[in-house]
C-alpha cells in the first residue's frame, strides 16, 4: 500500500489580466512509498515546488487526486508538514517559540507543545539556542529551526522545498549529512525538491526527473547506493554513472526552460 | 583631544592620545557625549541665569531659572497648575484611547481588504496631510466650548498617524509567513494572531508614538483658541499678561510631559519588539 | 512553452477588464471621494444633519466663489502662502545647516544633542506664546513660529542622512586631497538627499501647522486667521472655504515633495 498518490495531477493557472491559461503541471502521477527518501530535480519554472503546494493542500489541483494513506487531500495540515527554502520563521519569535508554531495551529495543550519543541530542537542539535531570535543565526541554523518545526507536528510527509537552496555550497553539504543522520532515526517519508543533482543522489531512495514547464515527470531512477551515506559516496563510480544520467536528461529541459523564461519576459 | 572629524568618526584621523595624561583622556573621550551634553545645558542655564537677572527688562522677557523655580513652586502650591494639568490630562485620555483603538481596528481591516483601502485612501490622506489646528475653530461650533471639542480634536489627532501607520505595517507582513502558519493548517483567525498582529506591531507603535505627539498638540492649542480650561488656558492667560516666568513654567510642564511619554513609549516599544524593522510615515 | 489565449482579439468585456485591475486604486480612490463629497451633499439636502452645522458641497463652493471674487480669498492666500515660503525656506536653511555642522563634526553633535532632542520630543507649540511675547503680533511671529517648528525635524533627519553616507566614500575624496568643502558638496550634501528630502516632506506639514497656527492667535490676515474670524461667527461654510484650501495646498505640496524624493533617489535601491 502507497503511502502517498499522485494520479494524474494537472494545474492550471488563469493569468488574471488577460484571462489565459498557464499550464504548470501537466498529469503528474507518483507513488511514494512509506519511509521512503524521494528527490525531485527538474529546471527552473518546471513546477516542482508548486506540486509540493499541492500535496500540502495550499493548492488545488485542476484535475487529477493527491491521496494520502488512499485518503485524498483537502487542505493543508500537520500529516504533510512543509520546509521552506527561506525559512519562514517568524522573526518576532524566539527560535523555541518558532518551533511551537505548527503545534500551536493543531492546538496542542502548551505542556506537550513545549516538551516536543524541545525535542526536535535537540534532535537538529539546537537546543543551546532555544531563546536567541532568528536574525541571530545563521542560514543554515535557520533552516535547521525550520526542520524542527515541521518534524514537531509529527508528519506523515515531510515537504522540503529546496530546503538547502539558500545556503552556500558548503553549508549545503554539511546539512545534507545532518538530514540523512536525523531522517535516519525514524525514516519519516521525505519529498525533496532540489535543483542540485548531487544533492539528490546523494539523499535520495529514489530521483524524478521533471522537465520544463509544463512540469511532467520524465523519468524515475531507483538510486541504490548502500545506507548510512558518508561523503565520500560523492566520489564512487556508481555516483558519478547516476550523475551523468540525469544530466543527460535534465540538460535539454533546461536549455528548453530558460528559453521560455526569457520570452515570458519580453512578451509580456 | 582629537581634532575634527569629519563624518562618522570612524572615517577622520584621531590625533594620538598624549602619554602623560593618557588615562584621564581616554576616559574623557569615553565619556565625551554625556559630559559635551551636560556641559552644554549647564553653560545654557548659566547664561540664562546672568542675562535674564541682569535687568528687570530682561527678566520679564525671558525670565531666569531661579525665577521659573520659584513661580513653579507657587503655582503647584496654589493648585492652580495641578487643576490646570488634570483638565488637559482628562482631554487627552479620552480623545487619544479611542483614537488608538479605532485606528488599530480600521488599520488592520483596511490592511487585510484592499478594495476597502483603496476607496478610503485620498480620504485618509486628505486628512492626514490636513493641520487638524485648522479644525478647531469648527470642532468648537460642533461642540461647544466644553472638554468634547478637545476631545474631538485630541481624536482626530492621533486617530490617522495610527491607522496610515498600521495600514502600512499590515502591508509590509511578508507573506511567506502568512504561508507557513497555513502551510500547517491554520486558519484565517489564526493567521491573524499569530503573524499579522505580531508582525505589525513595530509599525503600529509608530504610529502611536506619532499620534501622541499630535494628540498634546491638540489639546494645548484646542485649551488656547476656547481659553476655558486647562493647561492651554492658562498659557492664554499669562500670555495676554506678558508673564514669562509662568509661562516658562507651562512650557517645560508641557514639554516634559510630552518628552517622558514618548521616551516610555520608545521603551515599550524596545521591550516588545526588538527585532523592529524601520517603518515611519 | 507558455499556453497564451490571443490577446489582440481578446473582447471588449475582457480588456475593459484588464484596465479596471491595473487602475484598480485610483479607480476606487476617486470613488471614495465622490462617494463621500456626495453622501455630504445629500445629508444637508435630505436634513439628515443641520445643513447649518455641518453645511455642504454646493454651499462650500458658493462660498469659494464668493470670497474668491471679492478678493478676500486671493488676499489670505497670498498673506499665508509668503508666510509659508518665508518661514520654510528659513527653517530648511537653518535646519541643514545645524544638522551638517552636527554631522561633521562630533563635539557640535554631543552638544547640541540634549538640545535637539528635547525639542523634538517635545510639543513646540507650547513655546508659542513665549515668541509672541517677545515678538508682539503680526507677520515676523508667525513666521518665527513656523521656523522654530520646522527647523528641529529638518535638521535632525538632515544629521540621520549625514551619518547614514558610506565612510568609505569620504575616504575617496579626501584621498584626492579634497577640503571638507569638497567633502560636504562632492558626497555628503548628495548622499545625504533622500533622508533630507525626508525632512523636509515632514517640515511641510510642521511649517503649515506652525503658519496657520500662528494665524490664528497672532495676525489679522491669511488664511488661519480667516477661519478663526469666521469661526467666531459661527459661520460653518464660510470656515470650511479656508480650511479646504489649506488642506489642498499642504496636499499638493507633499505630493511634489514625495515626487522630489522619488526622482531624486532612484540610484538607491531601498
Amino acid at each position: 500500500m502507497e503511502q502517498l498518490v499522485l494520479d494524474d495531477v494537472r494545474l492550471t493557472y488563469r493569468r488574471p489580466l488577460d484571462d489565459s491559461e498557464f499550464l504548470a503541471l501537466d498529469a503528474v502521477s507518483l507513488a511514494v512509498a512509506e519511509g521512503e527518501f524521494v528527490a525531485i530535480v527538474g529546471p527552473s519554472g518546471c513546477g516542482k515546488s508548486t506540486l509540493l503546494l499541492l500535496i500540502n493542500g495550499l493548492l488545488h489541483p485542476t484535475s487529477g487526486r493527491i491521496l494520502l494513506n488512499g485518503r485524498p487531500v483537502a487542505a493543508p495540515g500537520p500529516d504533510r508538514a512543509l520546509v521552506f527554502q527561506e525559512f519562514a520563521l517568524l522573526p518576532w519569535r524566539t527560535v523555541l517559540h518558532n518551533v511551537e508554531l505548527g503545534l500551536e495551529v493543531i492546538r496542542k495543550p502548551a505542556a506537550a507543545r513545549r516538551e516536543l519543541a524541545r525535542e526536535n530542537l535537540r534532535r537538529v542539535g539546537l537546543s543551546a539556542f532555544e531563546r536567541y531570535y532568528p536574525h541571530q543565526l545563521s542560514g543554515g541554523m535557520r533552516q535547521r529551526v525550520g526542520i524542527a518545526r515541521a518534524l514537531a507536528v509529527g508528519p506523515e510527509v515531510l515537504l522540503m522545498d529546496e530546503p538547502f537552496g539558500a545556503l552556500d555550497a558548503q553549508t549545503r553539504q554539511i546539512m545534507g549529512a545532518e538530514l540523512l543522520r536525523i531522517w535516519e532515526r525514524d525514516r519519516k517519508t521525505i519529498l525533496f525538491v532540489t535543483h542540485d543533482i548531487d544533492e539528490s543522489i546523494y539523499l535520495a531512495d529514489r530521483v524524478v526527473v521533471m522537465s520544463a514547464n509544463p512540469g511532467r515527470v520524465l523519468e524515475v531512477l531507483p538510486i541504490t547506493l548502500p545506507r548510512p551515506r558518508d561523503f565520500e559516496a560523492r566520489n564512487s563510480p556508481a555516483f558519478v554513472e547516476y550523475r551523468r544520467r540525469i544530466w543527460e536528461r535534465l540538460e535539454q529541459e533546461v536549455r528548453k526552460s530558460l528559453a521560455w523564461q526569457f520570452s515570458e519576459v519580453a512578451g509580456e | 583631544m582629537s581634532s575634527d572629524a569629519v563624518g562618522p568618526a570612524a572615517a577622520g584621523i584621531q590625533a594620538p592620545a598624549r602619554p602623560a595624561s593618557a588615562r584621564l583622556a581616554l576616559a574623557l573621550r569615553r565619556h565625551r557625549r554625556g559630559l559635551l551634553g551636560t556641559a552644554s545645558v549647564v553653560v545654557f542655564l548659566l547664561v540664562w541665569q546672568l542675562v535674564g537677572s541682569h535687568s528687570a527688562v530682561s527678566a520679564d522677557l525671558i525670565s531666569y531659572p531661579t525665577q521659573v523655580l520659584a513661580t513653579a513652586a507657587q503655582m503647584t502650591a496654589s493648585g492652580e497648575l495641578g487643576g490646570a494639568a488634570l483638565v488637559s490630562l482628562q482631554e487627552f485620555v479620552y480623545g487619544f484611547v479611542p483614537a488608538v483603538v479605532l485606528g488599530i481596528a480600521l488599520g488592520l481591516a483596511m490592511g487585510r481588504f484592499r478594495r476597502v483601502r483603496y476607496l478610503l485612501d485620498p480620504l485618509i490622506m486628505a486628512f492626514y496631510t490636513a493641520p487638524r489646528i485648522a479644525l478647531i475653530p469648527l470642532l468648537v461650533i460642533w461642540f461647544g466650548v466644553g472638554m468634547e471639542s478637545k476631545v474631538a480634536v485630541v481624536f482626530l489627532g492621533a486617530v490617522f498617524p495610527v491607522l496610515v501607520n498600521t495600514v502600512a505595517g499590515v502591508e509590509q507582513i511578508d507573506p511567506l509567513w502568512v504561508r507557513a502558519v497555513r502551510s500547517f493548517g491554520a486558519g484565517e483567525w489564526q493567521v491573524v494572531t499569530k503573524v499579522v498582529m505580531p508582525g505589525a506591531l513595530p509599525a503600529v507603535m509608530a504610529g502611536v508614538r506619532l499620534g501622541l505627539g499630535r494628540a498634546i498638540i491638540g489639546v494645548i492649542v484646542g485649551e488656547m483658541y476656547v481659553a476655558v480650561a486647562g493647561v492651554g488656558r492658562l498659557v492664554q492667560v499669562y500670555s495676554g499678561a506678558g508673564r514669562a516666568a509662568e509661562l516658562v513654567v507651562l512650557v517645560v510642564v508641557t514639554a516634559a510631559f510630552g518628552f517622558v511619554s514618548i521616551t516610555a513609549l520608545r521603551l515599550i516599544e524596545e521591550r516588545i519588539a526588538p527585532w523592529r524593522r524601520e517603518l515611519e510615515v | 512553452m507558455a499556453a497564451r489565449a490571443g490577446s489582440l482579439g481578446a473582447p471588449p468585456g475582457l480588456r475593459l477588464r484588464r484596465v479596471y485591475l491595473r487602475h484598480e486604486a485610483a479607480i476606487l480612490g476617486v470613488l471614495g471621494l465622490a462617494g463621500f463629497t456626495a453622501l455630504w451633499e445629500l445629508a444637508g439636502r435630505l436634513g439628515w444633519i443641520n445643513p447649518v452645522v455641518l453645511s455642504s458641497p454646493s454651499r462650500v463652493g458658493d462660498a469659494l466663489l464668493r470670497q474668491a471674487r471679492s478678493g478676500e480669498l486671493p488676499r489670505d492666500l497670498q498673506v499665508t502662502a509668503v508666510e509659508f515660503v518665508v518661514g520654510f525656506g528659513i527653517a530648511v536653511a537653518l535646519g541643514v545647516a545645524i544638522g551638517v555642522l552636527m554631522g561633521l563634526y562630533q563635539d557640535v553633535e554631543f552638544s547640541l544633542d540634549p538640545f535637539i532632542w528635547f525639542l523634538y520630543a517635545a510639543p513646540l507649540v507650547a513655546f508659542y506664546p513665549l515668541i509672541i511675547v517677545w515678538l508682539g503680533f503680526g507677520f515676523w511671529t508667525v513666521v518665527a513660529i513656523t521656523v522654530f517648528l520646522t527647523a528641529i525635524p529638518i535638521a535632525v533627519n538632515t544629521l540621520a542622512g549625514i551619518r547614514s553616507v558610506d565612510p568609505l566614500l569620504v575616504r575617496a575624496v579626501r584621498s584626492f586631497g579634497g577640503s571638507t568643502a569638497d567633502v560636504v558638496t562632492k558626497v555628503l550634501l548628495p548622499a545625504s538627499l533622500p533622508l533630507v528630502l525626508a525632512g523636509l516632506r515632514i517640515g511641510i506639514g510642521r511649517a503649515l501647522i506652525g503658519v496657520i497656527l500662528g494665524e490664528m492667535f497672532s495676525a489679522n490676515a491669511g488664511l488661519g486667521f480667516r477661519m478663526t474670524y469666521y469661526g467666531a461667527r459661527l459661520r460653518t461654510t464660510d470656515v470650511l472655504v479656508p480650511m479646504l484650501v489649506i488642506v489642498v495646498f499642504g496636499v499638493v505640496a507633499t505630493q511634489l515633495v514625495r515626487l522630489l524624493e522619488t526622482r531624486l533617489a532612484r540610484w538607491r535601491e531601498t
